[in-house]
């Protein structure tokens, strides 16, 4: 791929100390190349989130599910381990597994009847004695796995790259968020049935943005934030910050948007669920510490992890991943992660509080939808005019503080930018990142919460 | 919902219920929401009523309170939704989707005391931002026979799709 001419423009990405800015190309959200590039570097070299082990809780359990464009089976064999497949008989390439979900020991192509177990391995090929080394052809012909498959929490990544880091290493500081939210509630988190499928006329960037943008909330969501005021909570953006975690991953730490069921009591959570929070608060304390709990229970966080998940620790707590189908086109998916043996009455409040929030059908998802959609139509705008200079996109906000090394505000676009940096390193357009000036010593990455 | 026990008629609080009556009380509902009469719409509901939409991959017998929706709305829900919608801050929704409905398949059934089901067929289109999006799928409502008509206790669009094809965001009603 990296030997085909590009006419892509440079530059893609413009980081300027001196000036203190930050701009993006449009044609990154446009171009057909690029989103060639992104599914042939990005998703064939990186760890992808597949899904949640408890998608799949039982021995033989599977769910299909499309990556990069790619058809897997996502399944626990009947020994309870959990594999990756490509969906596609190795015979022929015919979809092997044409159910979306359910129980089975065995995958059977019904082409020709091709059979093979849950773990891979060939079960049966029909009149196998017309191949010349059936011994040899048959082990050959096992369910293509993903090279990789690493889980972290209950958290199910893979990667079509067999030489990747381990996948701790690729997570970072992202890794230690994901283990706050198993750390929740004393029995763990499991997923539910009812899955938000979507699709969103945008480039998957904008959708990655957005949920990296804490100053869009109050504009974009002013009905929803209206309905929070009038219901007795009080909407700040005041002390809460962005952080850029490094390889890509970004975190919002957000106090001032809304409760947390079960953690951070508001009055439209009513007078039960304030008994709950308060036992449940207490016993997270015993049980992690008054640090930890803190940080676990009393902030909500977005945490983004490159390049196709995004964790909504909010109310309740969404698990969001990104299948980009064309430059202009993402496919949502979008589970309910929930605690263990949850209080039916805490689960009731915890569904509804949740989706009146988040999904296509929610009181504020609709409008970030309509943000970066309305983003994909405006940038036709600036395309191809015989002014390149105005086809790019601002992400400035909060660089002034960021050579002072003081820590981005949520309000600010520094998780922002260190999205793109990862950007331009994975799709391998490092020559189209121009910096002037030098990226100050005290630049600041991570976040030191031990 | 299925088989054909289902009657064009119920007994419900005291009177019978025809077809005709919930199929003028359904259309007149499409209309009001065709022409965004969001306050005509809300006065179609019982105080305490509940608006669902479920996810594609529903199942039936799933409640909305144990598994993930689209839309899960309580009574004070419902009403927050109806008050956004008819702000001009509600961003998806202005400017307002041009909606057309189709209701048809009208069926009644499960009577109580003072409730009974309704199943029907809708296809709604909606214009926005130059495209055109179907919705498909089918309504399991449950109604109440009040002095002054009927009213939902109950509204659930249930959606045929295997997903939400791009663009078709349910930010208006479906």
């Amino acid at each position: 791929m990296g030997s085909n001419p590009r006419t892509v423009p440079a530059p893609m990405i413009v980081e300027d100390w001196d000036q203190l800015t930050f701009r993006v190309n449009r044609e990154a959200y446009r171009s057909a190349e690029i989103f060639t590039r992104e599914r042939g570097w990005v998703w064939m070299h990186t760890w992808l989130y597949l899904g949640h082990e408890t998608e799949i809780p039982n021995p033989n359990d599977f769910k299909v599910r499309t990556l990069g464009g790619r058809p897997l089976i996502f399944c626990r064999d009947s020994a309870g381990e959990v594999h990756a497949f490509l969906n596609s008989c190795p015979h022929r390439g015919t979809v092997l597994c044409r159910e979306n979900e359910g129980s089975a020991r065995l995958f059977q192509c019904f082409y020709h009847a091709w059979t093979f177990r849950n773990n891979g391995e060939v079960a049966a090929i029909p009149d196998a004695s017309a191949y010349e080394s059936s011994d040899e052809f048959r082990a050959s012909m096992a369910l293509r796995s993903m090279p990789r498959l690493e889980i972290h929490e209950g958290f199910v990544f893979v990667s079509f790259d067999p030489d990747m880091p381990p996948l701790l290493e690729h997570l970072g500081d992202a890794a230690d968020y994901m283990t706050m939210i198993e750390q929740q509630h004393v029995g763990g988190m499991t997923t539910l049935p009812g899955t938000q499928l979507y699709s969103v006329r945008g480039n998957w960037k904008l959708a990655v943005e957005n949920a990296m943008d804490g100053y869009h909330f109050a504009p974009t969501h002013n009905t929803f934030v209206g309905y929070l005021r009038e219901s007795g909570f009080a909407v700040t953006d005041d002390n809460q910050y962005a952080y850029n975690l490094g390889n890509g991953h970004g975190l919002l730490v957000l106090t001032g948007h809304g409760g947390r069921i079960s953690m951070v009591w508001e009055p439209r959570f009513g007078e039960d669920e304030r008994v709950r929070t308060e036992r449940h608060r207490a016993e997270m304390t015993q049980r992690l510490g008054e640090k930890r709990a803190h940080h676990v229970a009393d902030e909500s966080h977005i945490l983004f992890v490159f390049p196709n998940l995004l964790l909504f620790d909010i109310e309740g707590l969404s698990i969001r991943q990104l299948e980009p189908v064309a430059p202009d086109q993402t496919d949502v998916r979008a589970w309910q992660l929930v605690p263990r043996n949850e209080d039916p009455a805490a689960r009731a409040l915890r569904m509804k509080t949740v989706v009146s929030f988040v999904g296509p059908g929610g009181l504020a998802t609709p409008d970030d939808i309509e943000a970066y959609e309305a983003v994909q139509r405006g940038i036709q705008a600036t395309a191809g005019t015989g002014a390149p200079e105005l086809d790019y996109s601002d992400m400035s906000r909060g660089m002034a503080d960021e050579v002072k090394a003081v820590q981005g505000r949520s309000i600010d676009e520094g998780a922002m930018r260190g999205f793109w940096r990862q950007w331009i390193e994975a799709t391998g357009l490092d020559d189209g990142l121009e910096i002037h000036g030098e990226r100050p010593a005290s630049f600041l990455v991570g976040r030191d919460v031990r | 919902m299925t088989g054909i026990g289902n009657r064009g008629l119920v007994q419900c609080a005291g009177r019978t219920v025809t077809r005709q009556e919930v199929e003028d009380f359904l259309y007149a509902e499409a209309d009001i929401l065709d022409h965004w009469d969001y306050d005509g719409w809300l006065a179609l509901f019982e105080p305490g009523a509940r608006y669902e939409i479920p996810t594609t991959d529903y199942r039936p017998g799933w409640s909305p309170h144990e598994t993930g929706s689209f839309v899960d709305d309580d009574w004070d829900l419902l009403r927050a939704r109806v008050k956004r919608l008819k702000s001009r801050k509600a961003h998806a929704e202005n400017p307002h989707s041009r909606t057309h409905r189709l209701v048809s398949n009208v069926r009644l059934s499960g009577e109580s005391e003072d409730s009974f089901r309704v199943s029907a067929s809708f296809v709604v289109h909606r214009a926005r931002d130059g495209h055109f999006d179907a919705y498909v799928g089918w309504y399991d409502h449950l109604l109440v026979p009040t002095e002054d008509g009927l009213r939902f206790r109950l509204r659930r669009s249930i959606l045929g799709h295997e997903s939400l094809a791009a663009g078709a965001r349910l930010s208006f009603i479906l």
